[in-house]
């Protein structure tokens, strides 16, 4: 068993202090795959500086914009009523996170700061156009959500750094969304999965947002289907130019869960089906539970 | 490092002193011998050692033992009454056959808890939902969610 301190600081102050005094320290949130990794002796952390206990860091705020603080647990998430009225593709994509026991505890933060190509909260908060808010002892800074991921399990944070604050800028009107994702069981990672955003006056798209997961190095904006889609009348030729353009944007691996010929394919599907569906207004959250 | 931490544990209010990198399932059967939470995958695949902390199932395997500080958690063997009956959901398992080998039931109770407690009346998609995160390698779900739904009828029943 890997042998580490554990410390529960209850203030930012506290947790950078900590961070720069204790040599191969690491932060953890909801630990669901840090752990993991340190079970199988993948890190070897001399301890471990817990963000559960500083408050600042829990709960959704609705201001000017909508904050959402990184500690904020999948399960509270999907159960916010603000998140769900305002971003239903949130909360898809919050149901489609793990099972239960995993949503309880894991983070939206987190899920980020993995930097997984895989974050099922990642494509949604791309096509929202999230931002972060990242704080150190020394400064805060803001930056797009899209410019957070850098590679699998690289981002943009700064040793010492935590993210605090996902930022969402109220929806806008006739804006639909929806979250697509494939996984081989109900609570596995996604073999691919799609978030997309659109913003409609009759059958013409006046804006689209489309974001990939578990299809590139990093969760990825396809801003090549986005400018097909621009200001384009909704027709099934358009849907097929979408669709290929979506499989030719990605650039995906083969691993246990599927080839990078299926996920270029599954990928292409997926955009296409969601924007069936957004047509169709095959949309809404589903039940709460 | 080492330090006592404070936290009720089924329904009692312990001191235990426990180790920074032990997990709380580590706790729970090496510490205090509470050794109906099993371990499975260890990494919150299987869901074997599901307990109810302030009432949510988490997976102990991957709960550092000092975050239970302060906190209300709930075993299996926390479910049985005073003289040893079992408690609802423990009696629909027996009496559906939910059970096989068994390694997966305390987790599988647990879970079915969580859920009964806040929806007291939940469909069948609930209870998969519920039950998503934890694996029964004897196959046994159908009569599992049986149980589930026999146990939502029962207290439905009681007055």
């Amino acid at each position: 068993m890997s042998r580490y301190d554990y410390y529960q600081p209850e203030s930012l102050e506290e947790a950078f202090r900590l961070k720069k005094t204790i040599p191969d320290s690491v932060y953890i949130s909801g630990g669901t795959e840090l752990m993991v990794r340190i079970n199988k002796k993948e890190l070897h952390p001399r301890a471990l500086i817990s963000l559960r206990s500083i408050p600042d860091l829990c709960g959704v705020e609705n201001g000017k914009k909508i904050r959402i603080g990184a500690m904020t647990s999948i399960s509270d998430i999907k159960k916010n009523s603000l998140l769900y009225e305002k971003y239903p593709v949130l909360f898809q994509a919050a149901k489609e996170l793990g099972g239960v026991q995993i949503r309880n505890v894991a983070t939206i933060g987190g899920n980020l700061c993995n930097g997984s190509p895989a974050a099922d909260l990642a494509p949604p908060l791309l096509a929202l156009e999230a931002k972060v808010r990242l704080q150190s002892d020394q400064k805060s800074r803001e930056l797009p959500l899209e410019n957070f991921f850098l590679g699998p399990g690289e981002t943009s944070l700064s040793p010492g750094e935590i993210l605090t604050d996902i930022l969402l800028e109220p929806p806008e009107k006739n804006t639909k969304t929806i979250f697509l994702k494939k996984g081989r069981t109900r609570m596995d990672l996604a073999v691919a999965s799609v978030a997309v955003l659109i913003r409609t006056e009759g059958d013409r798209c006046l804006s689209a947002r489309v974001a990939v997961g578990s299809a590139a190095p990093t969760p990825l904006r396809l801003f090549e289907v986005e400018a097909l889609l621009e200001g384009a009348t909704y027709s099934r030729e358009l849907l097929t130019e979408a669709q290929q353009q979506a499989s030719h944007s990605v650039s995906p691996i083969t691993d246990v869960r599927s080839t990078a010929d299926f996920r270029c394919h599954l990928v292409g599907v997926l955009v296409k089906r969601a924007l069936e569906k957004l047509m169709d207004n095959e949309i809404g959250g589903g039940t709460r539970t | 490092m080492k330090k006592t931490i404070t936290f009720t544990l089924n329904g009692t209010q312990i001191d235990v002193t426990a180790d920074s990198h032990q997990s709380l399932l580590d706790l729970l059967r090496v510490s205090l011998r509470l050794t109906g939470t099993k371990e499975g995958c260890g990494e919150g695949e299987c869901g074997a050692c599901t307990v109810l902390v302030d009432g949510l199932a988490i997976n102990a395997c991957l709960y550092p033992a000092y975050e239970a500080a302060g906190k209300n958690v709930i075993t299996i063997e926390g479910l049985t009454g005073k003289n040893n009956e079992l408690s609802d959901i423990q009696q629909a398992f027996v009496d559906s056959g939910a059970i096989q080998c068994g390694f997966c039931t305390p987790g599988m109770i647990l879970s079915a808890k969580a859920l009964l407690d806040t929806h007291p009346d939940p469909s069948e998609e609930d209870i998969r939902e519920a039950l998503s995160g934890n694996l029964c390698r004897c196959t046994g779900y159908v009569q599992i969610i049986e149980a589930v739904k026999k146990a939502a009828n029962r207290s439905k029943d009681k007055p």
